[in-house]
């Protein structure tokens, strides 16, 4: 829609006569000059006056055009392109919502600063730009939306100094969340105002992903909350600052494996470590730091866009949990130069033994051959209401039952917590009492007695299922067959959820099944832990199958070495054999919250802050790690997207991107007041009046007549050429 | 310098620079004294011309005798007779020789230096000179006599004249040319602005009694170029006709008109043998008869 920033100088086109009213009004005042050839210039005017007309047509209409397009410049025609702008008579009020990415790529350094204070001052500018009845809300789009000012206001200062006191997120963001959420705060407002969204980001396509998901699965979308609507796409103004670089470098640690995932005294931790590049192919110096010393430094080459493996071997390392770090040069976005993680070691795997001298005589002699390993301990039943099962990688129960309630409600949550519990039926109780323990891979049918002649069985591992949970497996020399011979047997009743028979007796009777419980597991023996039962305790393979089944549970139940921001787990995975009166700090001091379901199933709800978290146990003073976590590293790619993919995804009718704030400033003002056209309109008006003057003396600059062609010599001899 | 005669239109440096100079007849032409130019009559020279029969009444100092041994037959040497040239200069007064563009001088005042500077060279060569003016009709024949004197009273004529209003160049021509009974050298000196066709005529009348012609087409540069930056009111010299006109609009057609104008001249007297030769009146007129004689010397070898 043109219109007139100044339409009184509309009548300024009138001017556009003159040019015919000279003409026409033109009183010949000429001078009479006496002339010897007047029949030559008779003859010329004859000859040229056809030409002569033409020219001078040609005059007047490119000086006509001329004064008619100085009068439409003066005029300051304004090319608008909204349609809800109000007329030129008046201005529209606005409601605007400001949109500020806050993830950790916005702190990539460009030379005039980092992306996000150029977003924070571009905001600024938008609101700087309002008028003093405008609205405006802010919102911050992080890993969540956070909403700034959330209902739109026209307190212009309060919301500037709200901006300026932002400071960049940790973690990844969504945008279209967030501009879901700001619009639903735009349209609460009254609705006679122009509504416009500024998204301010650095242009890189992964916080976009959200409108390009959305689009594809428009209909199945069914939370109004985070949906956009088509009015809304269609009728609110969105302008988007897309700050970041164009052709971003960065490299970065992208993640680390850890193997074995339980480690003992001595042995060596392999580190695979992933490096990311982008940008232009370089070469990465890795390093690797633990304890705040560094343990290794390798080159790798990477290529742009690509991610490379490079292999640590970290030996030496003493008993506990060490903070580790994988580090790369710094670059223009630091954040995502380290990756830190946590390497535990064990000395042992310490075990307890729960039951009467006479059942687990056996049993403590084969894992403690030694008198003073202190590794394992025996106690009575009783005392498992007291001890800390936590503090052992593996409970053994030898014919405990029946146990106390508190007893068993202990072990099932140490279980649950990731602890192997291996139960070796006795013959104090009877069948009935192994029912109060629900986690038992099956509930015991009754005792077989076995005769003699049928006693000898050899033991065959029943080969892990597909989608098998709880496994077993035991290396054997080749050609060995394990036998043992049976007086009795426990039978069982059908499997429980997450059970398997792991070995049998002879071909079908169950020697040993297993369950996964939680992050443990539970097994069970259809036989008791001394010679009453069988002479499985007196076999060569009773501790090399106790022994596997000790590290295989503790290794089950092993935390990773890092977690990912944001990320929302149950506690036991994360902490190990985490109790309701730990407190687990964040890395800046505050406390993590940590929810219960209701069923004392404990998890982390959010993890908000990347770093080495740190728990205190009741009673004791000195913190230990327990977990690292850290920003996932999909934002480090910074792979941008074009202003045409954005526009496909998010659908946005009116949609305007800027490269920088001074772009955006200016596509802010050609959309509010339209474009200037007056600087064109001069531009065409210069152009008429050089090619005026240029017409107006072409006749004397060209047009060489026959007496210029001829050479008159000193001599007076002409010579024609 | 005077003020009357030659020293109105040549200063003693100017005349000194044409002391050298001659200006000669390229035909034969009949005068009435012995001089340096040849006659169309046989004479005492030294240069042998022909044979003719002898016959009763000749000299017989002239019977070529080797002749009469050889072939036994009277013949009498002739020989070349030479004698002086006369130079009528023609000067056009007519109104269109009364404009001048600039701060030089008008054609008919250029006209009149030019005629003074032909009539000095003519006389310092022992040549006679003598002078038609005309305009609207023939204004003075003044006889062509061997002397500074007669010269001097001719300019001092001449300079007695101003510009006509009309012209009838054509049909004075005519009249002149039956006026010179003897082969002779004429001069015109005009503008041309005539009806060309009659002018060609009376150029060729000349030519056709034997005369040799030189035209010094005497034009203003502005009549040349039209190189004026104004539209203005014109006014014709002669007829006092008038015309308002931009010369910038028309500038290139009236410089084709006048192109074809002097071409019809130039092409008319190469024809005709005639000496024809374009004068810009803003030229030292010094200058030109120097480089015109020098020229004319040099083709004549």
């Amino acid at each position: 829609m043109l219109v007139f920033a100044n339409p009184a100088f509309l009548w300024a086109l009138t001017a556009a006569a003159i040019p015919l009213m000279l003409h026409m009004f033109q009183r010949r005042r000429t001078v009479v000059t006496p002339f010897p050839t007047l029949r030559f210039l008779k003859a010329a005017q004859k000859r040229s006056s056809s030409r002569v007309r033409f020219e001078n047509f040609l005059l007047w209409l490119l000086r006509t055009l001329l004064l008619l397009t100085l009068g439409f410049a003066f005029a300051l025609p304004v090319l608008r392109t909204t349609t809800t702008g109000g007329s030129w008579l008046s201005r529209t009020r606005r409601d605007v919502a400001i949109v500020l990415d806050a993830s950790y790529s916005m702190n990539y350094e460009l030379d005039r600063g980092k992306v996000f204070e150029i977003c924070k001052d571009a905001a600024v500018g938008v609101i700087e730009g309002l008028f003093s009845g405008d609205r405006v809300c802010v919102y911050v789009a992080a890993d969540t939306p956070v909403p700034i000012i959330e209902k739109p206001t026209t307190e212009h200062a309060t919301v500037i100094q709200a901006i300026r006191a932002l400071t960049c997120q940790p973690g990844t963001s969504k945008l279209d969340e967030t501009v879901a959420i700001a619009l639903r705060a735009l349209e609460q407002q009254d609705g006679r105002r122009e509504r416009e969204v500024y998204i301010l980001t650095d242009g890189q396509a992964l916080p976009w992903q959200g409108f390009r998901d959305a689009a594809k699965n428009e209909a199945q979308t069914d939370d109004s909350k985070v949906k956009i609507s088509r009015e809304q796409r269609d009728k609110v103004s969105f302008f988007a600052l897309l700050g970041g670089a164009q052709q971003p470098d960065n490299a970065y640690p992208a993640d680390v494996k850890v193997s074995p995932s339980l480690m003992l005294l001595g042995q060596t931790a392999r580190l695979n470590v992933r490096v990311g590049a982008i940008g232009t192919a370089k070469q990465i110096t890795v390093a690797v730091d633990v304890g705040g010393q560094e343990r290794g430094r390798r080159s790798v080459s990477a290529d742009a866009g690509t991610e490379t493996s490079v292999e640590f071997a970290i030996g030496g390392l003493e008993p506990g949990i060490h903070i580790a770090k994988i580090t790369t040069p710094q670059d223009a976005l630091p954040e995502d130069d380290d990756f830190q993680f946590l390497l535990r070691v064990r000395k042992q795997l310490p075990v307890l033994i729960a039951g009467p001298q006479e059942a687990t005589r056996y049993l403590k002699a084969a894992l403690a051959p030694g008198a003073t390993d202190d590794s394992v301990r025996q106690i009575d039943v009783a005392e498992l209401e007291s001890i800390d099962l936590r503090d052992y990688q593996a409970v053994f129960l030898c014919d405990v039952f029946p146990v106390s309630g508190q007893a068993v409600m202990r072990v099932e949550e140490y279980a649950k917590n990731g602890g192997v519990v291996i139960v070796f039926p006795g013959d104090r109780a009877d069948v009935a009492a192994y029912a109060d323990m629900k986690i038992l891979p099956a509930q015991p049918k009754g005792t077989e007695e076995i005769p003699v002649e049928l006693a000898a069985r050899p033991l065959k591992r029943i080969p892990n299922q597909k989608d098998q949970v709880v496994n077993f497996n035991l290396s054997l020399p080749p050609g060995s067959v394990p036998t043992v011979a049976l007086k009795r047997i426990m039978t069982f009743n059908a499997l429980q959820e997450n059970s398997a028979v792991l070995i049998t007796a002879g071909d079908d009777v169950p020697f040993m099944i297993g369950r996964a419980v939680g992050r443990g597991r539970v097994f069970m023996f259809g036989t008791g832990a001394n010679r009453d039962w069988s002479s499985f305790p007196l076999t060569a393979f009773f501790l090399p199958v106790v022994h596997q089944l000790i590290r295989q549970g503790a290794g089950a139940s092993v935390q990773p070495p890092h977690l990912a921001l944001g990320a929302t787990v149950p506690v036991n995975d994360a902490v190990p054999n985490y109790r309701d009166d730990d407190a687990i700090a964040m890395p800046s001091g505050a406390q993590l919250l940590i929810k219960d379901n209701g069923n004392r199933e404990f998890f982390i709800e959010n993890l908000t802050e990347p770093g080495i978290y740190t728990r205190t146990k009741a009673g004791a003073g000195q913190p230990e790690p327990v977990l690292a976590v850290n920003t996932d590293r999909f934002e480090s790619r910074l792979t941008p997207a074009t202003a045409e993919e954005l526009t496909e995804w998010t659908g946005f009718k009116k949609f305007l991107t800027a490269k920088d704030p001074e772009e955006l400033t200016r596509l802010i003002d050609e959309y509010r007041n339209g474009r200037s056209l007056a600087e064109v309109f001069l531009w065409i008006a210069l152009f008429l009046a050089l090619l005026e003057w240029w017409f107006a003396n072409r006749a004397l600059r060209t047009q060489t007549g026959a007496t210029e062609k001829m050479t008159v010599d000193l001599a007076g001899k002409v010579v024609t050429s | 310098m005077s003020d009357e005669g030659i020293g109105a239109f040549l200063n003693p440096a100017q005349m000194s620079k044409l002391n050298r100079l001659v200006l000669n007849s390229r035909y034969v032409v009949e005068g009435t004294l012995a001089g340096r130019h040849r006659s169309a009559q046989k004479g005492a020279s030294t240069e042998f011309a022909d044979h003719r029969s002898y016959m009763p009444g000749d000299d017989l100092k002239r019977i070529d005798w080797k002749v009469l041994g050889r072939t036994d037959k009277y013949y009498i040497r002739r020989y070349q007779d030479e004698t002086n040239l006369r130079v009528y200069l023609l000067v056009d007064r007519s109104g269109s020789m009364n404009y001048t563009s600039g701060d030089h001088k008008t054609k008919f005042n250029y006209a009149c230096t030019l005629a003074a500077a032909i009539g000095y060279v003519v006389l310092k060569a022992r040549d006679a000179v003598g002078m038609y003016i005309y305009g609207e009709k023939m204004d003075a024949a003044l006889p062509c006599k061997n002397s500074f004197n007669e010269l001097n009273n001719s300019l001092k004529i001449l300079q007695g004249y101003k510009p006509a209003k009309g012209t009838a160049g054509a049909d004075v021509m005519h009249q002149i040319a039956e006026t010179i009974n003897r082969r002779a050298m004429v001069v015109i000196i005009s503008d041309l602005l005539d009806d060309q066709p009659e002018i060609i005529k009376a150029i060729a009348h000349f030519r056709k009694n034997l005369h040799d012609v030189i035209v010094f087409h005497t034009l203003d540069p502005v009549e040349l170029n039209l190189d004026l930056r104004r539209g203005a009111e014109f006014e014709d010299l002669e007829t006092g006709e008038r015309m308002i006109a931009d010369p910038r609009a028309m500038a290139k057609e009236y410089k084709d008109l006048m192109g074809a104008f002097i071409e019809d001249y130039r092409k008319a007297c190469s024809e005709m043998k005639v000496d024809y030769r374009l004068v810009k009146t803003d030229e030292p007129v010094d200058t030109f008869v120097r480089a015109y004689l020098e020229e004319r010397k040099r083709l004549s070898r």
